[in-house]
């Protein structure tokens, strides 16, 4: 909801728990390195915000662990010309996943400061945060097999004869809850 | 602030662009990326009206991919980054 350039949801404990555990999860895995704590608490800090520092290694052989999921967040950007797309790559990846890290991080502070039920947003953290909602949605529909619209057909008839404890029905509800988060806040930026 | 400004996005003039497009930037189609927010994003990074904005998310919707700029091929590897920045399924290309 939009009350000028102040943004507002309504979300319960159990909710804000999920969406904020699903963006840590993605922050996670758009993270060029995993950092061990330093004990330092500034670098500590600056870390889990998702900001990279100068000496950070990054990204020397980013094809090493190359997840599917991750060329979907992070796609070639030319078809029939791997050395251009590799050149694209080596030059906006890091950027890329910084400013994806920085997202998930301001929509992760202002889920983890609620007033009651109410989650408030400014708009700049709103823009940040409908961001943050597709890299998550992307990964989450990523291990739901989802890559063509057939896909998405595919998988409602899956769910329908799946079984209560189906591990897929889990993840297909948590999708379908980041949709409907998503679906909200960009009709509230849009309004 | 991660939001390219809508600044950044076109620079060309109405002259420049007639001579100098030999590149594009092509969104994709893909099953997760919402109409609404495809339209948010072409008429937030782009400063396209909400109507012109809404045409090319059918268009990458029913045809499965649209042109959404062309000019040089540096603005147009900017363009690739941020529409990947937002999530959307981008490439640059040269114009054939």
């Amino acid at each position: 909801m939009r009350k000028g350039d102040r943004f507002v949801a309504h979300l319960d404990e159990v909710e804000r728990e999920v969406v904020v555990s699903l963006l840590e999860q993605t922050r996670e895995f758009l993270a060029p390195v995993y950092r061990e704590p330093t004990g330092d608490t500034f670098d500590d800090l600056v870390a889990s915000l998702g900001v990279r520092q100068p000496e950070d290694p990054g990204l020397a052989d980013p094809q090493a662990s190359r997840d599917p999921a991750l060329e979907r967040l992070l796609p070639s950007a030319h078809r029939g010309d791997p050395a251009m797309a590799a050149e694209f790559r080596r030059l906006t990846e890091q950027g890329l996943r910084e400013r994806k890290t920085a997202n998930l991080a301001t929509a992760i502070v202002a889920l983890r400061a609620p007033d009651g039920d109410k989650v408030r947003m400014n708009l700049e953290q709103a823009q940040a945060t409908v961001v943050a909602l597709t890299d998550v949605r992307l990964l989450l529909g990523e291990r739901l097999g989802l890559r063509t619209d057939e896909d998405a057909d595919d998988l409602q008839d899956r769910l329908e004869a799946a079984s209560e404890d189906d591990p897929e029905l889990f993840l297909a509800a948590y999708y379908d809850f980041m949709t409907w988060l998503q679906e909200s806040l960009t009709q509230a930026l849009m309004a | 602030m991660s939001i390219a400004p809508a600044e950044l996005a076109r620079t060309e003039t109405t002259e420049d662009a007639a001579v100098d497009r030999p590149w594009i930037t092509l969104v994709w189609n893909d099953p997760v990326n919402l109409m609404s927010y495809v339209t948010y994003v072409f008429q937030t990074y782009f400063g396209y009206s909400r109507e012109k904005a809404e045409k090319l998310m059918l268009d990458v919707h029913q045809k499965g991919r649209a042109v959404v700029s062309n000019g040089p091929r540096e603005a147009m590897e900017r363009d690739t980054e941020a529409m990947q920045g937002y999530g959307l399924w981008a490439t640059f290309q040269k114009d054939d």
